[in-house]
């Protein structure tokens, strides 16, 4: 904070009207909540605080299949895409959920389309009439993203909204599996947006079934969320945390589900039947009645099934039941490992929910109490609860009031991270307007330093101390570079509701990691103006005390960086002439007394910076030179790197520098 | 003491503003907000509340201008005035601790 007085700037300022009256635009009640499922999508709405409420077609159904056909264009969603699916196969399309964000490599499970990947990581799916012809080619090839088949649902979903609302729709909550990666969450945000929509966040499926549920007012607790639909299995485990649902574990069967009931349950009714070799539509229509005879005794003990052609037969439950078992006991298998991978045991859950049309089956219920050891919530429609989550969601991101859920329109105290010194790096000030999303790159301080302290904290101090902790975590695993080399990409994104995720992101490796927190929980208003306050009656010491942090932090660095090249070079008498390093020596010895002083100001500690800087300069330059010289006769590339390390750093410095992040503490 | 002073000119301009505005009585309020990556930038707003017991008050012509002791450290020095040019109108803070600023001058450095 040295100042180099500039006078003018040229710009000119009007008076504007106070920060608090100023708000965000939003439009309440116009959030739409999005089941994006893989065999079916809905879309709900909870306009006001209403309950939600999933919109139906006239005939009644909730469930839009994913299918899109694109046999004419524009393309055709849903029930009337189906219709046409067996007819042209490769053209109709279903079940792209399952290719969203994935390469060609990825896709390891068999399907019907022709597949390429002309674009590296971009797949594309080709729907022509003459299926494979060369791009280019006269009409024939038409190839679409997975991404590009997802909006067209979404946009079939949004107008179904829209129609009920009879407006255009402010944003949308789509939910996603939680073990979907970053590339399939860019796919399926990247979807909503080609669709029209202002994606206000992207929900994880369980997280979606316990909002439903409202089991998020409690504040704290464990849950699990067990979800088994047409073809698929999933099981996650949440722990609800000062208001912030985090994924403790996942696992499943992406191959499993109420289909494989209806497969079993028809192989044993053509058996029983005498039928050997079912033809197709023998097979087609067991399906069909094995299906209905399933929701059947959903109600019933036992139940009637006529095949086409065939004597009627009796099924009880037990029997279904039997069938099923062996199918069943996969799915406790992964929850059983689930509970592991997350160090929890069953009676420690606060509640189970059941999403998935297949947990209507009253065995199912009852191995699932057995094995979390509590009767399950099953309340909601289980095809519903995800998207009503959703739609809950959806509300509250609109602006709606909802009971006990407050809005905000700005941030209420600055977010930022601890750095070198204790100082805190402000990354989104206070009175920024929400959402918000703000980046900011972080470098090492030390050589070897492998890893990174990411500690979030709340407030208008200038040390962190004097902050409220938000979270904190390490960042590993980053390589070992010399000091303001490594670069840690730290991104704060504030969601319209005040959730903060706060990611690292090493920049050579790609090693990341995150944490949401919600900044404003358990923060009443009187302490957000009390912390403020405190920043003003402060505003002295805090000023001084900063000012001192980054200048023990700078000749801190300079000491090391010194230290460091006298212990390589400093015997190479040509580099360092040995009165020369008795002035170096003396001076190193003069900054480590002022730093030995805790309580010291900045003025001393910038003087012993300043002299140190002067002293060393010659030893800077002839190893500048020296590497140089030994660089153009191909001799050491290290020298020469570290040479242009020093020099970037030093170039850093001038710029104004990269905060440095503290090393985390071995265990 | 850290202080901060306004012209004839811009007070009268103020005065002026507040008067259209219906609160002839209200404040004008300068400050500092920001930092990190996004950057200082002035705060400059009418201030409907009473000044709080630790504001530097500045009096000016009949017009009361309040800063926050923090934003005091980067403002110390500050002149506020008003011009009228090429570039349109507008107040213009003259602000020794600068040590750069955006093209635009919305955006500073200390």
């Amino acid at each position: 904070m040295t100042s180099v007085p500039i006078h003018d700037t040229g710009a000119l300022f009007q008076i504007a009207e106070p920060t608090d009256q100023r708000r965000a635009q939003r439009r309440p009640g116009r959030g739409i909540g999005i089941d994006l499922g893989t065999t079916n999508s809905l879309v709900a709405l909870a306009p006001h605080g209403a309950a939600p409420r999933v919109l139906r077609d006239s005939s009644g159904s909730g469930l839009v299949p994913s299918v899109v056909a694109y046999t004419v264009d524009p393309p055709l969603v849903g029930r009337a895409a189906q219709a046409l699916q067996a007819e042209h196969p490769s053209q109709v399309l279903s079940s792209v959920k399952r290719l969203m964000g994935r390469g060609l490599a990825d896709i390891n499970f068999a399907h019907p389309y022709h597949l390429s990947e002309e674009t590296p990581g971009l797949l594309r799916i080709d729907v022509g009439s003459q299926v494979g012809s060369p791009l280019g080619s006269p009409g024939a090839s038409r190839r679409v993203t997975p991404t590009e088949v997802s909006a067209a649902i979404l946009r079939e979903l949004k107008l179904r909204a829209e129609a009920e609302l009879g407006e255009p729709c402010d944003g949308a909550v789509i939910t996603v599996p939680a073990y979907f990666d970053d590339a399939q969450r860019q796919a399926t945000r990247d979807a909503g947006r080609i669709a029209g929509l202002q994606v206000y966040r992207l929900l994880a499926e369980p997280t979606a079934a316990a909002l439903a549920y409202g089991l998020d007012r409690g504040g704290e607790g464990l849950f699990a969320v067990y979800d088994l639909g047409g073809g698929t299995f999933d099981v996650s485990l949440l722990r609800l945390h000062k208001g912030v649902f985090q994924v403790l574990a996942t696992g499943g069967d992406s191959a499993l589900g109420g289909d494989d009931f209806d497969r079993a349950l028809a192989a044993r009714l053509l058996e029983r039947a005498g039928v050997g070799e079912p033809t197709r539509n023998q097979l087609d229509a067991a399906r069909l009645a094995a299906r209905a005879a399933k929701e059947r005794l959903t109600e019933e003990t036992a139940t009637r099934v006529a095949l086409p052609g065939l004597p009627e037969l009796e099924v009880t439950r037990a029997e279904f039941e039997a069938l099923i078992e062996p199918l069943a006991q996969r799915t406790l298998r992964a929850c059983r490992q689930a509970l592991k991978d997350a160090g929890l045991r069953a009676p420690e859950l606060d509640g189970v929910v059941l999403v998935g049309g297949s947990t209507r089956v009253p065995k199912i219920r009852e191995l699932v109490a057995e094995t979390f050891k509590r009767p399950p919530l099953s309340d909601i429609d289980p095809d519903e609860v995800v998207a009503w989550g959703a739609a809950i969601q959806a509300d509250i991101l609109s602006g709606s009031a909802r009971e006990g859920v407050t809005l905000l329109d700005v941030v209420p105290l600055s977010l930022g991270l601890e750095t070198m010194g204790g100082i805190v790096e402000k990354i989104i000030p206070r009175n920024a307007t929400i959402p918000i999303a703000a980046r900011q790159v972080f470098t090492n301080y030390a050589e070897h330093q492998t890893g990174m302290v990411i500690h979030v904290v709340q407030g208008e101090r200038e040390l962190a101390r004097d902050c409220r902790s938000l979270a904190r975590f390490d960042l590993k695993g980053i390589p070992r570079l010399p000091p303001s080399m490594a670069r840690v990409e730290v991104t704060f994104q504030l969601d319209a509701d005040a959730l903060l995720t706060v990611s690292a992101r090493e920049l050579m490796t790609g090693v990341r990691q995150s944490v949401e927190v919600k900044p404003t929980y358990g923060l009443s208003e009187e302490e957000v103006d009390r912390l403020v306050m405190d920043s003003l009656d402060h505003a002295g010491d805090d000023y001084a005390r900063r000012n001192a942090a980054e200048a023990r932090v700078e000749l801190g660095r300079v000491v090391l960086a010194l230290r460091t090249a006298v212990a390589e070079v400093g015997h190479l008498r040509e580099l360092l002439p040995d009165d020369e390093r008795a002035r170096l020596e003396a001076a190193l010895a003069d900054a480590d007394a002022v730093m030995a002083d805790a309580d010291a100001v900045a003025d001393p500690l910038n003087r012993a910076r300043t002299a140190l800087e002067k002293v060393s300069e010659p030893f800077a330059r002839r190893r500048m030179e020296r590497a140089l010289n030994a660089g153009m006769a191909g001799k050491s590339l290290h020298d020469i790197e570290r040479a242009l390390a020093d020099e970037d750093a030093l170039q850093e410095k001038r710029a104004g520098h990269t905060p440095e992040l503290l090393e985390p503490e071995e265990p | 003491m850290p202080s901060v002073t306004v012209t004839s000119r811009a007070a009268k301009v103020m005065r002026d503003q507040l008067a259209r505005r219906g609160t002839p009585q209200a404040s004008i309020r300068l400050g500092i907000r920001g930092g990190g990556c996004t950057g200082y930038s002035y705060l400059f707003e009418f201030e409907d509340k009473p000044p709080r017991a630790n504001d530097l008050v500045v009096e000016q012509d009949g017009v009361r201008v309040v800063v926050d002791p923090k934003s005091l450290f980067y403002l110390d020095g500050t002149e506020v005035d008003f011009e009228t040019g090429m570039r349109g109108h507008g107040f213009k803070f003259k602000n020794p601790n600068t040590k750069d600023a955006c093209g635009c001058g919305e955006s500073i450095s200390f």
